[in-house]
């Protein structure tokens, strides 16, 4: 029942995000309360990354995986409140400042990334089976592949172009959209991890991450749309960057159960119907 | 009782069964049982117990960490001693 409300948690956030965003639509207040409502996702995001991390010793593999997810979303929380700030805000003139900015987007990216990737590499360290064997694993990978490359690559390609013509400021976005396609093959072991511990406790946190990176790649799509394409006053990418974030939160409080849970039956008393049958 | 698994590896996997899913750990304990003992894993017998435990020690490690992993351990070798 924990697991089932932590998966709908980030689900009903979005109906009432969108509710919300409805009705304030055409009025000042939408832009503070989309700028302060992703502040809030972000900082449920690094709670559940650092919950996680509780629950390990130091040298856990997964507790450097959270310390990672944790550290990339404080960086980017840090960037976030930054540009609350005149002088840091998107149009803002002042150089330094942007170039803050820049380097924490940057920065926050590839602890990410690190993150992700210590946990989709997870599956080979614990020779989990992936379902489907390896050609399994190739469709998989090569159709998330495309799909990240159809996302994300003709935006990283305008932003290559913006750096070459000498405007730093779209470097974070090449790393972002970078990040982004890396990110999102690494769907491919994080779901096939989740899918091969089915029925088990342990495929909560994998499924929360893998529904975390899935909502990514969704907002990878509601960004690169036109605006024309989308209802006006519809927050469509804010939508979507908030179930990325609440999936993450969620996974991350998962892994803590998980964890816990463990720990408690692992001290329990032996149910009786658990000891071996003896011998005939 | 109908249908619980009776042998030693069935019981194995069933102890592990609700944290990493029957499928692993049906494959776990078979993938332990060749590669340590050379056994395929209807062959195993309680005496086989800490060869499969050091053997499954770090997967469990990878998944939960090391004292967590420990504990399950200790608890799996109580159980089916």
């Amino acid at each position: 029942m924990r697991f089932r409300s932590l998966a709908a948690f980030p689900l009903l956030y979005a109906a009432i995000f969108l509710a919300i965003a409805w009705s304030l639509e055409g009025s000042e207040a939408l832009a503070p309360f989309t700028v302060w409502q992703r502040i809030l996702v972000r900082v449920l995001a690094a709670a559940g990354c650092f919950a996680a991390v509780s629950c390990f010793e130091r040298g856990d593999h997964l507790r450097s995986a959270w310390l990672w997810l944790g550290a990339g979303t404080i960086v980017i929380l840090i960037r976030d409140l930054l540009r609350l700030f005149p002088g840091f805000a998107p149009q803002g003139t002042a150089p330094n400042a942007q170039l803050v900015v820049t380097a924490l987007g940057i920065l926050s990216n590839l602890a990410l990334l690190g993150g992700i990737w210590m946990l989709a590499r997870s599956w080979k360290m614990a020779a989990i089976v992936l379902p489907g064997g390896r050609s399994g694993f190739g469709v998989v990978a090569v159709a998330t592949a495309v799909l990240a490359l159809t996302v994300t690559g003709p935006g990283a390609f305008t932003h290559l172009q913006e750096v070459s013509r000498g405007d730093w400021s779209s470097l974070v976005l090449v790393v972002s959209a970078v990040v982004d396609i890396v990110t999102l093959c690494l769907i491919t072991p994080l779901l096939l991890t989740a899918i091969s511990l089915r029925g088990g406790l342990f495929a909560w946190p994998w499924g929360l991450v893998t529904a975390s990176q899935l909502a990514w790649l969704l907002y990878d799509i509601a960004a690169a749309l036109r605006p024309g394409l989308l209802p006006a006053g519809l927050p469509l990418p804010e939508v979507f960057r908030g179930l990325a974030e609440n999936y993450l939160f969620a996974a991350g409080m998962a892994q803590y159960f998980v964890i816990h849970q463990v720990r408690r039956a692992a001290g329990a008393p032996v149910a009786p119907e658990l000891r071996p049958a003896s011998p005939a | 009782m109908a249908g619980y698994p009776t042998s030693f590896s069935q019981q194995l996997a069933a102890r592990l069964a609700p944290y990493i899913g029957d499928f692993n750990a049906q494959m776990w304990i078979k993938s332990v049982a060749r590669r340590e003992l050379g056994l395929a894993p209807e062959d195993l017998t309680v005496t086989h117990l800490p060869p499969l435990i050091d053997g499954l020690r770090p997967f469990l490690q990878t998944l939960m960490g090391r004292s967590t992993a420990e504990n399950l351990l200790q608890q799996l070798g109580r159980e089916v001693h």
